[in-house]
């Protein structure tokens, strides 16, 4: 009998917050697979975003060649969005490669489902929950447990009380449909993601900061729960079956979310046609680039696009202005940006036409956004939160981690167990 | 005299006492015409309500790519009925070629929505009679009869009066306008119920031709008919009787990217 594995997705969380509750007592089960296991800062994908991280760690692929970049894309020869979706998916999940069945539960960007040797309930964003589970006899099941698909984040904007109530319970039915599925088929893999912690850092990562935050309980109250999940799967494997612990990117504080298209626009790249809303669909001519979210650039190349303005031969010239303009940004005397990158430094494969020209990493606190219309450079809104590229955490127990980089990334984690 | 009310009766008696009571508010109002069953049906309340004489214009917001037999309904119709008919259109955008091509999105908010905006801005409209039903649309299940929209259009959905009981809140903010929902409590069973007993003319493609007919309709490059033998109102009652489809399944603007793009904005991204 081969060995299982077992993968257990935290989104977001980063691996400070995982060594900090496994010392203190919070994860207890977590510290121990730590003591004997594999435990390590990780790098997520180009944009550190939950799409793009989830489509890089299931098919063990960069962008480039799986063909997800973001949550938006642009129509062909258009400024009209669209929103990518599991069938835009162009390289195959590893349960679709893999021997034996598979349990597969919210991992982020498998929607709509398709059929699988086993069972696939996709994760966000998904929105129906008739298309979103596999096999479908189990929908009655998993509506009498009350399953969510999601976490309603709007809740948040209203009432951080009703956001928590929704949280936890999104969190329960998530639990007891993974207990049901755990005995559903003789599976080789299985796999369950947690998405509330990732709303949670959201919106309240001041509570994990700030131990007299009202909802820094709620908070460190969803990791415990969270580590029994994990004290019970590791008592159910064998000696030899592997257990891996993982995020998709990392979070830290939020200082200031930073508008790039406001930017573009105040420095004369970026123009919208006259008495129209500043927004990706109204782009004008002039438009030497652009800023998809959240800190995608793309060049407005003339014969690509419908306003395209750069051509091929003046395309080096503008990135390097680019590049200098994007340095030398900061706010309140703070550099902006940690390190800009050109597509072909960190992407390569089949879908690199694609890819934004430039990849921006943010510094510290500031949070990239590709957000067209908004009146000021940055601005510090309701969330407390951002995304962080090479903070993410990895932790194998039982696993042969010699293949693996140092430090790894999200997109290698297939090769501890395929 | 003794009458006993039928369902149809109290819905009649219902929607023009809302009417009424509307009007007796404002006097700078306007109902929306889509032409559509509904709208054609709460046409018909009014004339009963006013006695046959509408005594404030009828709107129709025409994007320029309704069905050929929408444009003949409406101006038959106007014509006979003796409706004091605007049609608003946002010539702006059209002269720029918007259309569907241009994403749907966009071209119902430029020929729809800011079309109103323009034709609400310039006739000074401080109420709106529209003939939306609960039952049509998740988020048309949280409306209220009478529903205000801020100087944004904004419609505040998590903050409005109550209604319990019948009770309406009929005063608007000096910015605000009000729009006005005398259908709201009907199904689309009890419309088709209605359009039988009053005899109410409604447009030939609500019946089926060749096993297709639409149950929605609106912009021809926006709306896809349902499979139906239902060829008279008789046999579309009984459909509705029993079809598990829902009316607006054949409407491209309704579909999922909308709420995507809801649930990405609530976490901050776009």
């Amino acid at each position: 009998m081969n060995a299982k594995t077992v993968i257990i997705g935290l989104d977001g969380v980063p691996y400070a917050m995982i060594k900090d509750f496994a010392a203190s007592g919070v994860m207890p089960n977590t510290a121990r697979l730590i003591d004997g296991g594999f435990f390590s800062p990780m790098r997520s994908s180009m944009p550190e975003i939950s799409n793009v991280a989830w489509s890089s760690m299931i098919t063990g692929k960069n962008p480039a060649e799986h063909g997800i970049f973001g949550f938006m894309e642009l129509h062909p020869n258009s400024y009209r969005m669209r929103f990518p979706n599991y069938n835009d998916l162009k390289a195959p999940p590893f349960w679709e490669t893999c021997q034996g069945k598979s349990v597969i539960i919210n991992v982020p960007s498998t929607y709509p489902v398709r059929g699988a040797n086993g069972v696939l309930i996709s994760g966000f964003v998904s929105i129906d929950l008739n298309k979103s589970v596999y096999p479908p006899s189990l929908i009655p099941t998993l509506k009498e447990f009350d399953y969510r698909l999601d976490v309603d984040a709007q809740k948040a904007h209203k009432s951080m009380d009703l956001f928590l109530e929704d949280v936890e319970q999104t969190l329960q039915a998530r639990i007891r449909a993974a207990r049901h599925l755990w005995n559903y088929c003789d599976w080789q893999t299985f796999m369950l993601v947690f998405t509330g912690t990732d709303r949670l850092l959201h919106f309240l990562y001041d509570a994990y900061e700030d131990p007299n935050h009202p909802h820094h309980a709620a908070f460190v109250d969803h990791f415990r729960t969270i580590d029994g999940v994990v004290g019970e799967i590791a008592a159910r494997l064998g000696e030899s079956d592997r257990l891996i612990m993982h995020s998709d990117h990392g979070f830290e504080r939020l200082d200031y979310d930073v508008f790039v298209n406001h930017l573009l626009a105040e420095k004369g790249y970026l123009h919208f046609k006259t008495g129209q809303d500043a927004i990706i669909e109204n782009i004008c001519f002039g438009t030497k680039a652009f800023a998809l979210d959240p800190a995608r650039i793309y060049l407005n190349y003339k014969g690509r696009y419908p306003c395209g303005t750069v051509e091929a031969a003046e395309a080096e010239a503008v990135l390097r202005d680019l590049e200098s303009l994007f340095a030398a940004l900061e706010i309140e005397g703070r550099k902006v940006i940690r390190s800009i990158h050109r597509k072909q430094d960190v992407y390569s494969g089949p879908y690199m036409d694609d890819a934004p020209d430039l990849l921006l990493i943010a510094d510290h606190g500031f949070n990239l956004k590709g957000k067209a219309a908004s009146d000021r450079l940055y601005s510090k809104g309701i969330f407390t939160g951002k995304h962080t590229y090479d903070t993410a955490f990895l932790l194998a127990a039982n696993c042969d981690t010699s293949r693996l980089p140092a430090p790894p990334a999200v997109s290698d984690i297939t090769r501890l167990f395929t | 005299m003794n009458r006993t009310l039928t369902h149809l009766d109290k819905l009649e008696d219902q929607s023009i006492f809302i009417i009424r009571e509307a009007y007796s508010q404002f006097r700078d109002v306007a109902m929306l015409w889509s032409i559509g069953k509904d709208s054609t049906c709460l046409l018909w309340l009014m004339r009963k309500a006013f006695f046959g004489n509408l005594p404030f214009p009828v709107l129709h917001i025409d994007t320029s790519y309704k069905f050929k037999e929408i444009y003949q309904f409406r101006d038959m119709y106007a014509k006979e009925w003796n409706l004091n008919l605007i049609v608003a259109r946002n010539e702006d955008a059209l002269a720029g070629g918007l259309g569907p091509d241009k994403g749907k999105f966009r071209c119902c908010n430029e020929l729809k929505t800011i079309a109103l905006k323009q034709a609400i801005a310039k006739q000074k409209f401080k109420a709106l009679y529209l003939g939306i039903r609960r039952d049509e649309h998740g988020i048309r299940a949280k409306e209220r009869v009478f529903s205000p929209r801020d100087e944004d259009f904004e419609w505040d959905y998590k903050n409005q009066p109550p209604e319990l009981w019948d009770q309406y809140k009929t005063k608007a903010a000096e910015e605000e306008h009000l729009r006005i929902h005398p259908l709201l409590g009907w199904r689309e069973i009890d419309v088709w119920e209605y359009v039988k007993r009053e005899n109410i003319p409604v447009t030939s493609l609500y019946f089926a031709s060749k096993g297709r007919r639409f149950r929605s309709i609106g912009c021809e490059s926006c709306c896809g008919p349902v499979d139906s033998e239902a060829d008279t109102i008789d046999r579309i009652i009984d459909e509705l009787r029993t079809t598990k489809v829902s009316e607006r399944s054949g409407r491209a603007q309704d579909k999922e990217s909308d709420y995507m793009m809801q649930k990405l904005r609530s976490l901050g991204y776009m």
